[in-house]
């Protein structure tokens, strides 16, 4: 340890020694140290100020000194800036520094010192020594902080656009838990120190004008902080700077200021004017203009420099004129016309005095009809200058603007005057055509004109005059007056040879005639219409030139050929003209347009030379033809589509294609297979002939079906293919069959109606209603080998099979002899009802017509003779009245035999009838149970016979229960 | 229950008074004064119509602060707005809540808010946006003297002026410009509170004036009778 000792002990020894040489070497430079050192933060401005005092010096005594300044950041060590600062220090004087920082003060801890040294001066001995250093001088503005958790600095600031910004932020949670965001988005710091983070935002720009928003949040406290970043535009140079004086009294300066750099709560853009001559400056009021004072009588020539200025820039520009070269006049004023006619007037004006012997250029504008006239005028204090050669009842205007005329600098405003010239006499004839109508020698023409134009009309047209002379007829003349603004007017000749002179009048006279003459012969010989193709431009017709001598030629169309009037338009052409290119605002697509291109004589009469159609652009055929199907074979059939107008298509139609779709999607060999609009295949066959409207379609094949079509199309396409006709193709057979039925038909019918005419003769002979024994056939069927004469048939042949007899109370006859009643007829024996009563024997092959009507007249029957009474009606008769009476009248006509007719032996019985039909009675009215049919054989006629009393009555109760009287009482009943 | 003659004719002698008396209800008095009905129902209209009025002024002026000020969640804590009404109340502080204090609380927020709302107008650059809150200070005016006539018409005296007629709203060394846009986004999320809270006071005190029910039917029952 002792060596050790030793060797501090000599090393502290020789510090000290070097410490006393350096400090006498430093006495004298010592007694000038900076003192008093104090360093305070400015935090707006974000900078350190830094004063202090110079100790040592005498009382008046001055020196150069400079400065060497020291920053250090966090520690002391970490030296950030040094600065030499220059200055003449005095006696007992504070010095001041200040230093901006680019990092927010708020964010760390700074450090200042400095030391100082005197300036060597000139004659004096050799470089003075620096000071020692003042102690470092700390400022820390954390410490004055408020209690929160969170803090961004800095709170705000104005940075011009492109610079770059520190900002950082200060927490005072150990945990690594703020997050921060340049407005919406996220942004990461760097650490400056635990509880320090520095966020760096490189070339800033302008978002708004109410500042960018930097704010941080601290996850735990939810504390939200932030600071607000004013970003300002770059300060422009002005541009175009530019003065300018109006009477010599004031300069008025413009320019473009650029873009605005002022913020709302930052404004600084500001702008100085000044005069080098006069050293005299102005703070103008406005971004982009400056008035300035002309000293009366004085200065003649001016140099200006316009300054602009912000928070960050200052920039200038600079002019310098003669004021008698910048000079622009005010607008000329009392404008007025004098001597105003058809053709000239005289303008006349007034100017403002600039100065004296000051002379103005004027310029004098006449414009009308998109015609300008011009004239440049020197004047002193009145100016005038007469127009001539102008339009009668034109409108015009007169204007006027002045100028320095010694320095030229600019016009000034423009100061006009309208005016009209007076009427004159209309200059040129009216453009007239005409459309002839003959009929029956006379003729119908309609006159058109064309109004005048303003340049000829020269005043308002107040009406036409139509004067008509006859060519051939005796001499004189027939004048219409026509108001305006009529464009025509008709007028019925009497013989088409005559001359029409039309002239058009205004309030001062009239114009020269527009002659055209209609003749009488029939030149407008019919030409073929012939087509046009449209250009570009428009119709180009042509024609060849007649041999006939022309003055010109005219080519007549109509705008609305459709309508009425169709709005016929003309146009003119010199007699070298062959052809026209006509154009129309009128001309449509789709719409036929006719054209008619005529000679015009020497004598102004008008002859057709030929004809043109055309469409402006044409369309596709707007309908469809309706197509009929012929000759439908099972091999073919034929379509035609006769009645498709071609002539009323938006355009010419070029011809047809008919489509046609089988199942088989085989083509005929005359057609093209081909995709239609549905996708699906089909096939194609084109007609180029428009005019051929009939098309056999064959090699089909039998019962198939097939579709066709039928579209025309147009120079613009096809029409629409809309819906297919679908043809079943009959079967080969179909027409043999029809061979064969037809004529069936045709005899069956000839049959039904020999039927019909022979309907009563047929139903006498096959069905009769009641058969008469001495007629019927059948009896003779049924017996023919039986003797003749047939007359009614043996009782013994027919055995009967049962008898009924029907007893009728009094208290059971019908409630409705009112309805019914039929009169008592005692001459006539009347039916009263049959029965129809099936065989017992059921195996029986017959069943029996019973006529229980005979009437037994034995004076002893009381009951029966009540039974069978005439004047009684029956159920039946009742319930179907109709149909009953309908029955009996023939039975009461043909076959009730008076006791006359009646046989000899059988007059104690009255034959009443013989009803033979099994429907006579009305269906409704048959039992439930109806007789089993019966063979024809059975259609018989049994027997007719009187039965005791007697014999009737076991039948009469045994039937009482089944018979139809029952079921009919029973019917009604219910 | 067993009515004996006398009964009968004691209710009737009662319907009769009723009747006799039906004019002097005051709910049922159609030609007189229709108390303070109907300018409450015209009060809770106008603050609906503002609350939607706010609904785009708010808009339009958050985003002229730009972001986080315009984003639908942001919802930074109240710290340099305590001086705003607030709007938020307790429930059941809020029912037990007279018709007195209730309409004064009103008055007031509105009164303070209105003087803020004016100092905004003052800041903004936009001309546009000028106008639109001019616009909206007026109509919120319009509301202040609804309410007032309110209370005038319920016999409640006005709650005194405001100690300074403008509020220090202005920026200033104690307001930073972040603050002051917090300070903004504050004044109109209060406003929006406000109007959304008077809607609900104003509905209150609506049914609250409403005739009673049966007394209604009483009265129709008696033209009937």
């Amino acid at each position: 340890m002792a060596p050790l000792a030793a060797l501090q002990a000599t090393f502290l020894s020789a510090l000290l020694f070097l410490g006393t040489d350096c400090g006498k070497a430093l006495s004298e430079p010592s007694q000038l140290a900076p003192e008093s050192l104090k360093v305070s933060i400015n935090t707006s401005q974000q900078s350190l100020h830094v004063q202090w005092t110079v100790h040592g010096l005498a009382y008046d005594e001055e020196l150069n000194m400079v400065f060497q300044i020291q920053i250090s950041r966090m520690t002391t060590f970490n030296v950030i800036w040094v600065e030499n600062y220059s200055t003449t220090v005095a006696w007992k004087q504070v010095l001041h520094w200040r230093w901006d920082s680019e990092l927010p003060l708020e964010c760390t801890t700074h450090f200042v010192r400095l030391r100082g040294m005197v300036v060597e001066e000139a004659g004096t001995p050799g470089p003075r020594p620096w000071s020692n250093w003042t102690s470092w001088e700390e400022v820390d503005a954390q410490k004055s902080l408020g209690p929160d958790w969170l803090f961004v600095f800095p709170e705000e600031k104005l940075v011009e656009e492109g610079s770059n910004v520190t900002i950082c932020y200060v927490s005072r949670s150990h945990e690594n838990n703020v997050s921060c965001s340049l407005e919406s988005a996220p942004i990461l710091g760097e650490q400056l120190s635990p509880n320090v983070s520095v966020i760096t935002l490189n070339n800033v720009s302008f978002i708004r004008k109410t500042g960018t928003n930097f704010f941080c949040q601290m996850e735990q406290t939810h504390t939200v902080k932030g600071s607000v970043l004013f970003v300002s535009k770059v300060l422009e140079e002005p541009k175009g700077l530019s003065c300018e004086t109006r009477d010599f009294k004031t300069l008025t300066c413009t320019w473009d200021p650029g873009t605005d750099t002022d913020l709302p709560n930052y404004r600084s853009q500001h702008y100085m004017l000044f005069e080098a001559f006069s050293g005299e400056n102005k703070s103008c009021e406005h971004k982009d203009s400056c008035v300035w004072q002309v000293a009366p009588g004085s200065q003649e020539t001016y140099n200006f420099t316009l300054v602009a200025e912000n928070f960050f820039r200052k920039r200038s520009v600079n002019i310098a004129f003669d004021l008698a070269h910048r000079v622009r006049p005010m607008d000329p004023f009392s404008m007025s016309l004098k001597s105003v006619s058809a053709t000239g007037a005289t303008v006349t004006w007034k100017v403002h005095p600039v100065r004296d012997h000051f002379t103005h250029l004027c310029q004098v504008e006449l414009h009308g009809e998109g015609k300008v006239i011009q004239h440049n005028v020197s004047v002193e204090k009145d100016g005038q200058r007469p127009f001539s050669e102008l339009e009668p009842a034109m409108e015009y205007t007169a204007r006027a603007r002045c100028a320095a005329a010694e320095h030229f600098w600019k016009w000034s405003g423009w100061t006009g005057q309208d005016f009209r010239t007076l009427a004159a006499a209309p200059s040129e004839a009216p453009d007239v055509w005409r459309d002839v109508k003959s009929v029956l020698g006379s003729c119908n023409v309609t006159l058109f004109w064309k109004p005048l134009s303003k340049s000829h009309a020269h005043g308002e047209i107040l009406f036409y005059n139509v004067a008509v002379e006859s060519l051939h007829g005796p001499s004189g003349s027939k004048l219409f007056s026509i108001p305006a603004p009529a464009g025509g007017t008709e007028v019925a000749l009497d013989g088409c040879s005559h001359r029409i002179l039309v002239t058009a009048n205004n309030s001062v006279g009239s114009s020269p005639a527009a002659m055209i003459v209609i003749s009488g012969d029939p030149a407008d010989k019919e030409a073929e219409e012939e087509r046009v193709e449209p250009t570009e431009q428009g119709f180009s017709v042509s024609w060849k030139p007649p041999l006939e001598d022309v003055v010109g030629y005219v080519v007549d169309w109509c705008d609305r050929p459709e309508d009425a009037p169709c709005g016929l338009q003309w146009r003119r052409l010199g007699p070298n003209s062959t052809s026209a290119v006509i154009r129309s605002g009128a001309f449509r697509p789709g719409v036929r347009y006719h054209f008619r291109i005529y000679g015009i004589s020497p004598q102004r009469r008008a002859f057709l030379l030929g004809k043109k159609t055309g469409y402006a652009q044409e369309e596709v055929p707007s309908d469809l033809p309706q197509v009929l199907v012929h000759n439908l074979t099972s091999h073919s059939f034929t379509l035609s589509w006769k009645d498709y107008a071609t002539d009323s298509q938006p355009g010419f139609i070029r011809g047809y294609r008919v489509y046609l779709k089988s199942q088989a999607e085989q083509c005929q060999p005359e057609f093209q297979k081909t995709v239609l609009p549905d996708r699906s295949v089909g096939c194609q066959y084109e007609i180029n002939d428009p005019e051929q409207k009939t098309l056999v379609m064959g090699d089909l094949q039998p019962e198939s079906s097939y579709e066709f079509a039928v579209v025309p199309y147009t120079g613009a396409g096809e029409g629409a293919l809309d819906a297919f006709t679908k043809v079943t193709m009959p079967d080969e057979r179909s027409h043999v069959l029809i061979r064969i039925i037809l004529p069936m038909v045709a005899g069956l019918v000839v049959i039904a109606i020999l039927c019909y005419l022979k309907s009563r003769w047929m139903k006498e002979m096959c069905y009769p209603d009641i058969p008469d024994p001495y007629k019927s056939s059948v009896l003779s069927l049924l017996k023919p080998k039986e003797a003749a004469p047939l007359t009614i048939m043996s009782v013994n042949d027919c055995v009967p099979d049962a008898l009924e007899v029907v007893k009728k109370p009094e208290g059971s006859k019908t409630p409705f002899p009112g309805a019914r009643k039929a009169a008592p007829d005692t001459a006539r024996i009347r039916p009263d009802y049959i029965y129809l009563l099936p065989t017992e024997s059921s195996s029986g092959p017959c069943i029996c017509f019973e006529n229980l009507t005979y009437d037994q007249a034995a004076p002893n029957s009381g009951s029966c003779a009540h039974v069978l009474g005439p004047h009684e009606v029956p159920p039946s008769q009742l319930g179907l009245p109709t149909s009953a009476e309908s029955l009996l009248k023939p039975l009461e006509q043909n076959y009730v035999n008076t006791p006359a007719e009646a046989p000899a032996g059988e007059t104690t019985l009255n034959y009443v009838s013989q009803l033979a039909s099994p429907v006579s009675g009305d269906k409704d009215l048959l039992p439930a149970k109806p007789p089993e049919p019966e063979p024809e054989l059975c259609c018989e006629y049994r027997m007719q016979m009187a039965l005791p009393l007697g014999l009737a009555s076991p039948s009469l109760n045994e039937s009482s229960n089944s018979s139809p009287t029952a079921l009919l009482g029973q019917e009604y009943h219910g | 229950m067993d009515l004996r003659a006398g009964d009968s004719w004691g209710i009737i002698a009662c319907l009769c008074t009723v009747l006799w008396h039906l004019p002097a209800v005051p709910a049922l008095n159609r030609t007189g004064d229709p108390g303070p009905g109907p300018s409450i129902q015209k009060t809770y209209d106008l603050t609906r119509y503002l609350e939607h009025q706010l609904r785009t002024l708010a808009g339009t002026y958050l985003n002229y602060l730009g972001p986080p000020f315009n984003e639908p969640d942001f919802n930074p804590p109240r710290l340099g707005a305590e001086t705003l009404p607030r709007a938020t109340v307790n429930l059941e502080v809020w029912r037990s809540l007279n018709d007195k204090l209730r309409l004064t609380q009103n008055y007031e927020a509105y009164s303070h808010l209105l003087c803020h709302l004016r100092g905004l107008n003052r800041q903004a650059a936009a001309a546009e946006l000028r106008r639109s809150l001019a616009h909206f200070c007026t109509s919120l005016q319009g509301l202040l003297g609804s309410i007032a006539g309110v209370m005038a018409a319920l016999g409640y005296p006005l709650p005194q002026p405001l100690p300074g007629a403008e509020p220090a709203w202005a920026p200033g060394p104690a307001h930073s410009d972040f603050l002051q846009k917090m300070d903004d986004f504050w004044l109109l999320k209060e406003l929006q509170t406000w109007l959304w809270r008077s809607a609900k006071d104003f509905n209150r005190l609506k049914k609250k004036m409403q005739p009673p029910a049966a007394a209604v039917t009483l009265h129709l029952e008696a033209h009937g009778f």
